[in-house]
């Protein structure tokens, strides 16, 4: 369980975020929605302790992220936007490094890794230096090594930029997957997307959470409308 | 935490090599350290039994070259933008900070490692007294261990690489060339022993001297973990305001 009570977040005089409240459960795919600027990215950096918060708490599984962060870490992978990588590694030293920095040796390590490589497919580019991998793979590499020590909550800034429609849906289908047991949080700005996976959406504007509904709860809101023309009625300025 | 440790030590200490960067840096060193010492030197000509002539230069070479080593080290993952990753990790910045550190240090002793060969064919030529040269090395690993410091934490302002190297040799020249003695002469009247001692004690080439002469006392060490140190708390402040 993750939970975000009166989150504020502050660059000078923009509120990124602002008095942000939420609680997400087990089994939840949740969409981060919401335009360019809207504070998505600031949401999730304040959610994985990257960014401090001005006022508010985020928990995690009971940990106060600002005062028991190694412990509540230990919970979530994040994979920021772009997925970045270390070019000079390969797939697998790579997915090594990622799984000695969670603390795996030995055979877990080695289960871990062989688990997260197949899950992503990797497995043709496992000894290729990652500066030489398309974008696709360079995005799976990314999200395996988010996995390799089996995280329960995941948090992805949008998982399906730059890939193309075979990747983007393979993504979808994993994310689903991985949501059915665990907590996934994306953010994205992709319609298609968010029918596609969420069962749950966060929409956020001007750093305010304007909407916690699902995809069914928005459809049915404007009922003759689709859901990129609901995104655009709830986010336009008018 | 021992083990992010290692792994953070390991990924950038090999990142060294993987790049391309360590054969050059290396290259470069050694050319350097010997052309130093024998043609501005006076290798053959000087009383060399303590290869006097070898470590006279070597706080000038490792100025111009120790930030090549080091600017990557937080500017890179900013650059990158793995920087993202590795501090939404569960480990202590502190850990992070000393684990990078270490590979530079490591790096920098291997730096030195490579002109091993000079001591070894000298000690066939001449009687050398080994003891000095032993505590004139560990006065070179001094200097890499406070360079190294001071690299990573300017490494950790910058976001380009280029701008942190050439901010360091800036920084490192500053410490390296720091001789505050005038200021003794100015103040002859008022200053008292203590204020002289203080003054005297920041000049980092006495302490240089002090130690590759093979006079190493503890205001010598003392100097050099005074810089070591706080700037490896400058740099865990560094990433901790990068949070802000």
């Amino acid at each position: 369980m993750i939970v975000a009570k009166n989150l504020s977040k502050s660059f000078k005089n923009i509120k990124a975020v602002d008095d942000v409240n939420f609680c997400i459960k087990k089994g939840e795919v949740v969409a981060l929605l919401g335009p360019n600027g809207a504070g998505k990215t600031t949401l999730m950096r304040l959610l994985t302790g990257y960014l401090q918060q001005d006022s508010g708490e985020v928990s995690v599984y009971g940990f106060n992220i600002a005062e028991n962060r190694e412990d509540a870490l230990r919970k979530i992978a994040y994979v920021p936007e772009n997925a970045p990588l270390y070019p000079e590694m390969s797939v697998y030293e790579y997915l090594r490094f990622a799984g000695s920095q969670r603390g795996l040796e030995n055979d877990d390590l080695n289960i871990n890794l062989a688990e997260a490589a197949s899950q992503m497919q990797l497995s043709s580019v496992f000894n290729q230096r990652i500066d030489t991998l398309s974008k696709g793979y360079r995005h799976r590499t990314a999200v395996a090594g988010a996995l390799i020590h089996k995280p329960r909550i995941l948090i992805l800034d949008e998982p399906t930029e730059g890939l193309d429609p075979n990747q983007k849906q393979d993504m979808r289908a994993f994310i689903r997957h991985y949501g059915e047991k665990n907590i996934v949080i994306v953010s994205t700005h992709i319609m298609e997307e968010v029918e596609n996976v969420a069962s749950r959406i966060l929409l956020m504007n001007k750093g305010k959470l304007i909407s916690d509904t699902t995809p069914v709860s928005l459809q049915n809101l404007y009922p003759d409308k689709n859901m990129s023309e609901a995104f655009r009625l709830m986010t336009s300025e008018k | 935490m021992f083990q992010s440790f290692k792994a953070i030590f390991y990924k950038d200490f090999a990142a060294f090599f993987r790049s391309g960067n360590a054969y050059i840096i290396l290259g470069i060193y050694a050319v350097l350290s010997f052309a130093s010492a024998f043609y501005f030197g006076g290798y053959f000509s000087l009383d060399n039994t303590s290869l006097i002539s070898f470590f006279y230069f070597q706080p000038d070479i490792l100025t111009v070259l120790l930030p090549a080593v080091t600017m990557r080290s937080w500017a890179d993952e900013y650059r990158l933008g793995t920087i993202e990753y590795l501090l939404t990790q569960p480990i202590n910045y502190a850990v992070a900070v000393w684990a990078k550190y270490c590979a530079t240090c490591l790096f920098g002793l291997l730096m030195l490692a490579m002109t091993l060969p000079l001591w070894l064919t000298s000690s066939f030529l001449i009687n050398l007294d080994n003891l000095n040269i032993f505590s004139a090395y560990l006065a070179c690993f001094l200097t890499v261990c406070t360079f190294c410091a001071l690299g990573c934490a300017v490494s950790a302002f910058n976001k380009n690489t280029v701008i942190a190297y050439i901010i360091t040799i800036f920084v490192l020249w500053g410490v390296y060339s720091i001789n505050l003695d005038f200021l003794l002469t100015s103040t002859q009247q008022f200053s008292d022993e203590v204020f002289a001692k203080v003054i005297r004690s920041l000049n980092f080439s006495k302490h240089y001297q002090d130690v590759i002469s093979g006079q190493i006392g503890l205001d010598n060490l003392i100097y050099f973990l005074t810089l070591i140190f706080p700037a490896l708390w400058v740099n865990v402040v560094a990433l901790d305001y990068k949070k802000q």
